[in-house]
């Protein structure tokens, strides 16, 4: 991986994805602005972030963003096409730990998926990171495990 | 009617009668990491094949079980509930089954009594697992105890697709359990299923050698 990712974001006029990153050799830190062409308030997000991902001038630099993170930005500027405002988009991120995710269609729960990246791509350990091990092993068998609050209530249905 | 459960024309499931086939199914409610640990497990070497009309994620991948090759396709379910009326095909023919939630939810927890229910209404034998996946967003949590499964005697896994904390372990022990009941299943669905089967293609060796009766009356004309 020659740059690495620190962090993204949005350009409303013209549409516009901005990504700091790191030169991995260098370390110095830059800004690039990638224009989100042919996007609409009608257009995919999913088809257009894959796109972007797999665009020959930029995806050497958008290899450590993910797909969902890249969904996450062309949500936000689609739902400003559409008129919605900043933060309209980010309360739609917003996630409640007790909400039922199953009743959700796709585009609701791509927005709740882009969230949860988020702290999955900070402690994501990569294939080519020098520390990576496959096959992690540990035991957490604890002499005394505190009992699980989650089980309280309804002990009966199990 | 029950010919007609998991049907999936795209999808040939008789090949999972074959000795060097199993079939294991991942369930658990959206978002809770099920694909995140299946690309985890199979990292590069997976080439998954997506049947969206059926919310299913196919993934092949070989195992070597003591010194036997085994071909496991792993069945990535979407837990979304408009996908309900599949579950039905997610079931049939499956060897093992991996439960997940998260650790971070209570009402995936709380959910998987109904996902566990279900699946032993068509798979009352089958091996399954309860695996607590995102433990590396609160590593506390791997102090608790977490109750469902116990009194069913499956077995629980702390894991973490992000880190990779016990992935392939749980993929590993769960392929040998699939394995395991293979060789000696004790569902009685199965045999059901089999038979049905046997019946449809008696019906059909039927018809053909009736075929084949209508040739051999022409053949002497022929000869
Ligand atoms: N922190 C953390 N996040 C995770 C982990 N595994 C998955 N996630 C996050 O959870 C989100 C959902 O994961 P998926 O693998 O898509 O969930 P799923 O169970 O396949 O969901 P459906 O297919 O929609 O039913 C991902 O986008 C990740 O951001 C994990 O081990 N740790
Ligand atoms: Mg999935």
């Amino acid at each position: 991986m020659r740059f690495k990712a620190k962090r993204c974001g949005v350009l409303f006029s013209p549409p516009s994805i901005v990504l700091i990153y790191q030169h991995t050799e260098t370390k110095k830190v830059r800004k690039r602005i990638i224009p989100v062409r042919n996007f609409s308030k009608y257009s995919d997000y999913s088809m257009a972030a894959e796109r972007l991902k797999n665009h020959p001038r930029h995806r050497d630099y958008l290899e450590c963003v993910s797909q969902s993170q890249l969904e996450k930005l062309h949500i936000i500027l689609r739902d400003h096409m559409q008129g919605f405002s900043l933060e309209h988009s980010l309360a739609s991120f917003h996630l409640d730990p007790d909400e039922d995710l199953n009743k959700l269609d796709d585009e609701e729960l791509t927005r709740k998926k882009g969230q949860m990246d988020e702290l999955f791509e900070k402690n994501r350990k990569r294939k080519d990171d020098p520390e990576f091990v496959y096959d992690i092993e540990v035991n957490f068998s604890k002499p005394v495990l505190e009992k699980c609050s989650w089980d309280e209530e309804s002990d009966d249905e199990f | 009617m029950a010919g007609d459960v998991g049907s999936i024309p795209e999808l040939d499931q008789k090949k999972y009668d074959s000795d060097e086939q199993v079939k294991i199914i991942c369930l658990g409610d959206s978002a809770v990491g099920k694909s995140k640990l299946m690309e985890r497990f199979l990292m590069d070497e997976y080439r998954p094949q997506q049947l969206s009309t059926y919310a299913l994620t196919l993934y092949k991948h070989t195992a070597t079980v003591g010194n036997r090759t085994v071909a496991v396709d792993f069945w990535d379910t979407a837990g979304q509930e408009r996908f309900q009326s599949m579950h039905p095909s997610y079931y049939h023919k499956a060897h093992a089954c991996i439960m997940v939630f998260d650790v971070q939810r209570k009402i995936t927890y709380k959910n998987l009594a109904n996902w566990y229910k279900e699946l032993r209404e068509y798979r009352p034998e089958i091996p399954c697992c309860v695996v607590a996946n995102k433990i590396d967003a609160d590593l506390k949590v791997t102090q608790r105890s977490f109750n469902f499964g116990k009194k069913q005697g499956l077995p629980f896994y702390f894991v973490s697709a992000a880190d990779g904390t016990n992935v392939v372990k749980m993929f590993r022990e769960m392929i040998k359990r699939a394995v395991d009941y293979k060789q000696n299943p004790s569902d009685f669905m199965d045999e059901v299923m089999q038979e049905l089967e046997n019946f449809d293609l008696e019906k059909k060796e039927d018809n053909s050698e009736a075929d084949d009766d209508g040739l051999t009356a022409e053949s002497p004309d022929v000869v």
